[in-house]
This record gives C-alpha cells, structure tokens and sequence, in this order.
C-alpha cells in the first residue's frame, strides 16, 4: 500500500469484512488489472460497488491492498448515511410541524385578547405577578395574520395532528428495527462530548472529539427533539380532552399548566429548527445532500456506519 | 463482532484524541493529515476512479432531488386541495370531514362516559362573560316557561299544549347589558364599526379608551335587510310573518336562523320554573373550558339533565330505538345547540339555576342555563327555552360559523 496513513483504517476495517471479501465485485478486479479500458469499466464497477455498500466500503479497501496498483481504485466512496425511510420521515415532519406551529399560533392568539380585561396567563415570561413579556407583541400577531382565524387553525391542527402522530410512531419502532438507534441515541461519553462540541462550535476551543454518524451534541439533540414530539403529542391530547383523559392533564399539572407545557415545547421546536438549520448550512452541500440522497462522499478509509447499526 | 477489538480501536482513538486536546498545537490529528495526502495522492493517482464515486454521487443527487420536487409538489397540492375546497359551514371541507371524524374516534374511545375532575368551593371563582346572543333583551321572568318537544305520550302530562311556539316570551325594557366582554371568536361583521381589537392586543382599543365594551353588544336588535329581495320571495317572506304574528324574526346573530327553530303547531311541553325545580338538587364544581383558550373553576348549582330526561323520556321510534339527538334554544332562537341524547345523560351534565352560590344573572343565562363539562364553553348555552328530541342532528350556533359540532372535551 502506498499511504502509511491508510494502513490503520485497512485493518480496522477488514477486521470486520474479512468474511465479506469473497463478494469483491470482479469488475473492480478486472479495473484494476487493465488500466486502459478503466474509464468505461471503472464507471460500472463503481456502480456495481456502490449498490453493495456497506460490503463495498470493506471491499475496496482490502482489494486496494491486494492488488498494489496505484491509481486503480478510488479514495473516496458513497456512505449510506440516511436511511430511506429516515428520510422521508425527516422531510415530512418538516411542513407537518410546520402547520402545527402556524395553526397553534392562530389558535393562541384566540386568547391573547390584551385590550380587554382577559390578558392570557398563560404564554408569558414573568415570574408570579411580575410579567416581562406576553406571547406575543401586537405587532407580531398582525405581521403573521393571526386576528380572526380560530376556526382555520383549529381545523388544521386537528388535521395535521394526525400526521405529526402518525409520523412520530412510524419513527420510532423503525429506529429500534433498523438499528439505527445505536447512532442517535446518547452514549454515556456524549454529555462530555457535547459540551466540547458546543465550544469548538462557538470558537471557545479547538479540536473535535471522534465520531461516527452523530457527535455527542447530535445524539442528544435528535434524541431529544423525538422525547419533545412525544411531549408534545401528550400534552396535546391532554389539552384536547381534558375530561375523558384528565388523569393525563392531571399528572401533568392541570390543563392551564399543560397548556403552558404544550407551548413552550413548540418553542423548543422553533428554537431547535433555528440552531438545526444553521449547523446543516455550516456543515455544507455533502452533508445537507445526505439527508435527500441519502449517501454522503466520505474518503474510503473511513469506517462504514453499518458496523454502528447491527448489533455488536 | 464482540472479540473486544472494535472497543479496543475506539479506546486507542479516544486516548489519542484526549493526547490532543492537550496539546493544542497538535490538535489537527491524523485524520486531516490523511485527508490532506488523500488528497494529494488523489490528484495523482485515483482521479477516474474517484470520479466514477463522484458521477455515481451525481447520478444518485440528481435521482433523488427530482423525487424530493415531486414530493414537495405533492405536498403543495395537498395544502391546496384542503385550502381551496369548497366550504361546509365556514371551513374548508376536508377540515369539517376530519373534525366529525375525530368527533367519531372520540366518541368510540371515550364514549363520553368520562367524569370531569372536581375541585374544592374554595378554588372556584365568578365566571367571565362572553358573548350575549339571545340575551340581548330581559327577559320578564313570569313570562319564561321551558319548552320540551318529543316526549313521550306528551299529551299525558297536564302540561301539554298543542302549540307550544305560541307561549310569547315576554320582555322588559333593556336597563343594563351586562358585563359582557368582547369576544374574539369571530371577527366583526360590521366594517363601518370601529374593531376594539383592531390593534390585534394592544390596549389601545376604543373600550380602553372609554369606547363599547363590545363589537357585539352594539350589533344587537333587528338588522335591516338592504338587499332587494325577488317578488316571489317578497310574498313567501310576508306570509312567514304573517304566520308568526307580530313576533319579532328569530336568528338574528351571526349564524341566522336555525334549522331546527319549530314550525308553528309544534306540540309539546310548556315546563314552569317549579316543574324543574322538583327535581333533586345537585352541585358541582368543575372547570369551565372556552375553545379561547382560557378555563376557569366555576361552583355550580342545578338540576340533572339526566333527571329530567328520565322524567319526561323522548319517545320511541316505530322500530323502538329512541332518537339520539337534543336542540336547545334560547327564546328569541338567536342562539341554538345541539347534542348527542348521550352527552345530555351524563352524569355532570346540569341545568344550571345558580352560579357561585347565588342565583344565575341575567348575562349567565337566567333562569336556567346549561352547563356540561364533557364540552366547550360555546355549547353550554344560556337562557334555555327549549329542549326538543330529535332524530338528525341539530344544528348548532357556533358549528354554523366554523367550529366543531361535536366539541367534546
């Protein structure tokens, strides 16, 4: 092999692809050996690559170190990062929670009536008489046209309520199937992790800790953000039927306090999309591609995630 | 794999991670420096085939983003197609079918057997007004009498009438309003009139200044009708007058007149006050809930409506089923709900006469007004004056503007 650097990587991967070696797609070989027809072949070879992956990932590198050719195969390669149905999932939530959001917000101005003598109590910041702000300043129920359209937005929400509900409970059991929990959800390291990640993020610090899908603040922000929409699909039906389900409202402090919890849980939602899309315009196009395609360019030394989802 | 190597690799890697952050200067570890000779050994020798990665990348990016428009698209349309359809009642289609449907769901999970939480007297409190349809005018309370129609073997009773739409309400000259407040769950129909919540919450509106307290109180008593009507209907409408007297015209809120408002000839039931007040008292505190967003724990006292159901049982079908629904009305029929046979049989469902330990006022719906904690504010209707059995379901005040029939809690 021509890089030292490479070396490691070879053998911690073939480790755990030495009994995949036999399923080395021979067009590859035939690439390697017959360096002039290696354009036209090397394309279908790495199609035929590829549509193997994760095998691949493994495969390349042990083939690379069988044939010592330099310039025969590629030092890049296609992860598959997103699942299929993540992906769907994770874009579909996007307009759901959206409508959720917009329609809620119509239906919370039906009690933000601060003319009168009915201030909400509710969605505020203040401390028991002390209030600094109510949600939300005049000018911000204008700008978004809220006045007037209770009906709309409670039609909506208890329309798209179903989605968000059927969407979430698809997720979950999927994560648990697929394995792909063992990527999102936090390990005992990543609070650590987290904190380092947050401060090289904010320049405070350098220096990344290793990762393999999601670093320590990722695991605990998408796990979070799922623990919020079960939050919020709680709360929510405690605020719906407060009366056949009042041991839910109940345990939750009564239903002016779910009512406060439900709103403040969108908050979090909003604030979570704000810092999501700032880190996904950060971490650029590869990345952000990932999430539609599903595959990510990553340099073909790299370990493949599927070792990370099946069980060890 | 569970030999421990893998656990091993990653021990070594975060030992050599943890060596870096110590020393700063070595911070950018192998792992940029692999990247970076890649990178220089990609130039020299891997550029086809990583091309090849690279085209398959495209292929698959280009693949992907034409299904992601697709969707968005469907997505789009799908938005449309709820926002553009044709209305029932004041809401787009898709939207009414998905508030009955979830009114079904509701009804097969919880079959609105559920009890209300109660509470201690001592937490409860004087309940806000809010909206004063059909009760706009004082009522003399003499004239008041609850009407009942579909009762069994009515003409049984003593207090059976043949036309019980002939009993005239009678009203006293207006004094005082109220404290009645503005309500927000409509917008306000009269564009001349100044809005008070035309400063969406500011507290700049024209009560804070002095100004109605109301976009509703002032809209009250009869409208003109401005419209040029067809001769036709000119004649229809004269003989409909004609046929209700010198009565003043029923519906005259938002929601018009009501489908289930009786024809004249109606027979029924004419109650007195004493008529419903033998039946057993019954008090209860529970939380009022407004589909506003606001609640409020209120101290009731009153009669079971599941009391004087069983007193004076609707009656049976030719196939022995009894009807499933309830109209209520006020006495001018301005405002009007309606309810599920079931929901007026549960157990807290109350005829209301006092609030807060004292008698209903006037703008709390005196004499008797209904309170059911099972559902919103807005079906808990005041002043009632009748209570009639019926086989469809009866049409509602606030459903006729947009809201949900069914509104259970």
């Amino acid at each position: 092999m021509e890089a030292s650097g490479q070396v490691e990587p070879v053998t911690l991967i073939a480790g755990a692809a030495e009994e995949k070696v036999e399923t080395a797609p021979e067009a590859l070989l035939d690439a390697a050996k017959e360096p002039a027809t290696r354009n036209v072949v090397a394309d279908s070879a790495m199609v035929a690559a590829v549509a193997v992956v994760p095998e691949s990932a493994g495969v390349v590198a042990a083939t690379e170190g069988e044939t010592k050719k330099p310039g025969a195969a590629a030092t890049i390669r296609l992860e598959k990062k997103h699942p299929l149905a993540i992906r769907w999932m994770h874009w579909v939530n996007f307009p759901v929670l959206f409508t959720m959001v917009w329609s809620g917000l119509l239906i919370y101005w039906n009690d933000s009536d601060n003319a009168y003598q009915h201030p909400h109590a509710v969605y505020r910041v203040g401390v028991g008489s002390l209030t600094l702000v109510r949600m939300f300043p005049p000018w911000f129920w204008k700008a978004i046209h809220a006045p007037y359209r209770v009906t709309e937005g409670l039609g909506y929400h208890f329309f798209f309520m179903w989605l968000f509900a059927i969407n979430g409970i698809l997720y979950v059991p999927y994560l648990l199937i697929s394995g792909e929990w063992r990527l999102l959800v936090p390990e005992r390291r990543s609070i650590k992790d987290a904190i380092q990640v947050t401060l090289v993020d904010l320049h405070l610090r350098k220096g990344l800790p290793p990762q393999k899908k999601y670093n320590g603040a990722q695991r605990i922000a998408y796990s979070a953000v799922v623990l919020m929409g079960l939050g919020s699909l709680v709360t929510g039906l405690s605020i719906y039927k407060p009366t056949q389900v009042h041991w839910v409202t109940t345990l939750l402090g009564g239903y002016e306090m779910a009512r406060w919890e439900h709103f403040w849980l969108t908050m979090g939602f909003c604030a979570f999309f704000v810092v999501h899309v700032v880190q996904v315009v950060l971490a650029g196009w590869n990345n952000f591609r990932s999430m539609v395609s599903g595959h990510e360019i990553v340099p073909a030394a790299t370990a493949t995630l599927e070792e990370e989802r099946s069980a060890r | 794999m569970s030999d421990g190597r893998e656990e091993r690799k990653e021990q070594e890697e975060r030992r050599k991670w943890e060596e870096e952050r110590k020393d700063p200067d070595r911070h950018q570890g192998d792992r940029d420096r692999d990247w970076e000779r890649e990178g220089e050994r990609e130039r020299r020798d891997s550029l086809a085939a990583n091309a090849a990665v690279r085209a398959e990348s495209g292929r698959r990016t280009r693949r992907s983003f034409l299904v992601a428009a697709a969707a968005a698209a469907g997505g789009y349309g799908f938005y449309r197609w709820i926002d553009r359809s044709p209305g029932d009642q004041l809401i787009p289609r898709p939207l009414r079918k998905m508030l009955n449907f979830n009114a079904k769901v509701a009804r097969g999970v919880f079959d609105e057997r559920g009890l209300a939480p109660t509470y201690p007297v001592s937490k409860s409190m004087e309940l806000r007004t809010n909206g004063n349809y059909g009760l706009k005018m004082d009522l003399v309370p003499e004239s008041y009498r609850l009407q009942m129609v579909g009762v069994e073997n009515a003409n049984r009773y003593p207090q059976y009438v043949d036309d019980v739409t002939e009993w005239e309400y009678k009203y006293a000259e207006k004094r005082d309003a109220g404290p009645v407040l503005h309500d927000t769950k409509v917008a306000p129909k009269d564009e001349a009139r100044v809005d008070p919540n035309s400063d969406a919450g500011a507290g700049e509106g024209p009560m804070m200044q002095g100004g109605p307290a109301s976009t509703m109180v002032a809209g009250g008593g009869e409208k003109k009708l401005e419209t040029k009507m067809s001769p036709a209907f000119e004649t229809a409408f004269a003989e409909l007058k004609m046929a209700q007297g010198k009565k003043r015209p029923r519906g005259q809120e938002d929601a018009g007149m009501s489908d289930n408002t009786l024809d004249p000839g109606t027979p029924g039931l004419l109650l007195t006050m004493e008529d419903v007040m033998s039946l057993p008292h019954q008090e209860l505190v529970t939380e009022f809930k407004c589909i506003e967003g606001w609640s409020q724990v209120v101290h009731w006292g009153g009669y079971r409506l599941a009391d004087l159901i069983a007193k004076y049982p609707p009656e049976r079908k030719p196939d022995g089923s009894v009807p499933e629904y309830v109209y209520m009305e006020t006495p001018d029929g301005d405002y009007y709900c309606g309810f599920s046979l079931r929901a007026c049989k549960h157990p807290q469902s109350l005829l209301a006469t006092k609030m807060a330990g004292r008698p209903l006022t006037p703008w709390h719906g005196a004499p008797i007004r209904l309170h059911i904690p099972i559902k919103y504010g807005y079906k808990q209707i005041k002043r009632i004056a009748l209570i009639a059995y019926t086989d469809m379901q009866p049409d509602d005040y606030w459903t006729k503007l947009g809201y949900d029939w069914y509104a259970g809690l």
